[in-house]
């Protein structure tokens, strides 16, 4: 019979022993096995390969200008996202007319418009950066539209009763109500920028770095080990910035978690 | 100010050309000074009726005006001498209670250290003091009862309108903020128009009952309460409050039947 303390600590430490476990066992299995290391490296070189990189600023360079092109498509997407969303809620027409460009064209994977852009804009920065833009835009754009349409009618009346005039009910009530949704949509948006980038970095075949070119050629000469390097790193990364919009969303809509008003 | 109410009728139009009247042809004025209760089974519109008198809805018909006594001559328009109190509250969860009740006078363009000035004041008087910064989402029931009340009270406006708002308190509060509100009106004397559905609420707090009917809603009677004020909750035991509660319990008790009557009818179909 276990005490609550110790059954406390025991969920607590159970989610990372499991991962302590597969990598002793993963470790354990290509040594004992002898597996090639262009098949399967053990993790003891994988993190000798990343301590490398590391330490000659290679992983570091490829990682600062993947995140930078993230998050200028990302910014942009946001910008204009949420400029469209909110001008969306406020006039019909404007719902109705950016309503059917939306229902043709968020269907579409925005990765199929990777040839298109790289005739129009090659393979330089542009292309990167537009092409998580446009991903990241949609769902920015539906999440605030919708956050918007499903303002509490109440909350409108009652903002009126208490004298405020349309405008005054679209900047004080309806774009603050819409925040949660909003949120939720640059939450996703800001995992869609992530996966366009790595992808368009390794499809342009350009020479400018980036996780997505330091995975496809390290792939491409059986680096493996560089390979599974830039997919921890990829994972951390993506995991703190889970973390950093979680705190942010705190920070800038504590209510939300509350509920109720 | 007295709220006059002409022959108002609110019909809301249906599926497949039914249409509901929610309102049916509801006439009486509103007495300055007083506090005047709409008592009804739930559904047959004295929300509706308070929401028109705000000028949040518009009628189908008829027409209600706002009437200073003194000066029947002078037009007032709808909502700008009164305030609701929503039975949902309807508080800002993002602004804190300080910024709840202040919304009004930054809507009107008081300045921030003025208008702060006065809402802690409020908030002081329905005794809330230290939780300025608290957000709605932070409070009890009560709690944001006070709130709402203070951000309707701050527009000091003469009527005060107010849609069950206590329908969602334990029984406990409902006391104090029944009794709150009886020391508001003793110290401001607004015109106030309270709907509810429960009938020792209506009583002990009003000069008036109006009984409302179920759907179709239409004035059934209206009971005159004189009850001494100051009012308290000790009167509920007296015999006058127990005659009142039943003259007015056997008139609501036919609408709650006709109402359940309607409910089943409808769920047949």
């Amino acid at each position: 019979m276990t005490s609550g303390r110790a059954a406390r600590i025991w969920q607590f430490a159970l989610p990372p022993l499991t991962i302590v476990a597969v990598v002793v066992a993963w470790e354990a299995l290509v040594r004992l096995r002898g597996i090639a290391p262009i098949y399967l490296p053990a993790p003891s070189s994988v993190f000798v390969y990343l301590s490398r990189m590391i330490a000659d600023g290679s992983m570091p360079y490829h990682l600062g200008i993947t995140l930078l092109r993230i998050f200028v498509g990302f910014g942009l997407a946001a910008v204009f996202g949420i400029a469209l969303g909110v001008l969306m809620g406020m006039s019909r027409t404007i719902a109705r007319v950016a309503d059917v460009w939306i229902a043709a064209l968020y269907p579409l994977p925005k990765i199929s418009l990777i040839p298109l852009l790289i005739i129009w804009v090659g393979t330089g920065e542009a292309y990167k950066i537009v092409i998580s833009a446009v991903s990241a835009f949609f769902p920015i754009v539906i999440s605030t539209y919708s956050g918007i349409r499903q303002t509490d009618r109440g909350l409108i009346k009652a903002a009126k009763d208490l004298g405020a005039n349309a405008r005054q009910i679209q900047l004080k009530v309806v774009i603050p109500g819409a925040i949660p949704s909003i949120f939720a949509g640059l939450h996703l948006g800001m995992g869609i920028a992530i996966i366009l980038v790595v992808a368009a970095e390794m499809i342009g075949g350009s020479s400018q770095g980036g996780m997505g070119w330091l995975l496809i050629s390290s792939g491409q000469v059986m680096e493996t080990e560089k390979v599974f390097a830039s997919l921890i790193v990829l994972a951390v990364v993506g995991a703190v910035v889970i973390k950093l919009q979680q705190w942010i969303d705190r920070k800038v809509a504590p209510w939300v978690s509350y509920h109720d008003g | 100010m007295d709220v006059v109410v002409e022959e108002v009728s609110q019909i809301w139009p249906g599926v497949r050309g039914t249409s509901v009247v929610a309102l049916d042809r509801v006439s009486h004025r509103f007495q300055s000074g007083r506090i005047t209760c709409l008592l009804g089974p739930s559904g047959c519109g004295k929300s509706t009726l308070i929401q028109i008198i705000a000028g949040l809805e518009r009628a189908t018909s008829g027409a209600v005006r706002i009437e200073d006594p003194q000066h029947r001559d002078i037009q007032h328009p709808l909502g700008a001498d009164s305030v609701m109190v929503w039975q949902t509250l309807n508080l800002f969860p993002w602004r804190s209670v300080i910024d709840n009740v202040a919304f009004g006078l930054e809507m009107r363009g008081v300045a921030k250290a003025a208008r702060y000035e006065r809402a802690r004041a409020l908030i002081a008087s329905v005794g809330l003091r230290g939780f300025e910064r608290h957000l709605p989402g932070q409070l009890s029931g009560g709690m944001r009862q006070r709130v709402a009340l203070a951000r309707a009270l701050i527009m000091e406006r003469p009527i005060l309108l107010m849609d069950e708002p206590f329908a969602a308190l334990d029984a406990q509060t409902k006391i104090v903020m029944q009794e709150e509100l009886l020391r508001i009106f003793d110290r401001t004397r607004k015109t106030i128009l309270f709907v509810t559905h429960a009938i020792e609420e209506a009583i002990l707090l009003g000069d008036e009952v109006v009984v409302m009917t179920a759907r179709p809603g239409r004035i059934k009677d209206v009971i005159p309460v004189d009850l001494p004020r100051p009012r308290s909750h000790e009167m509920v035991a007296a015999k006058e409050f127990g005659a009142l509660f039943d003259r007015t319990f056997h008139l609501i008790r036919e609408e709650v039947t006709k109402t359940m009557a309607q409910q089943d009818a409808l769920e047949a179909r």
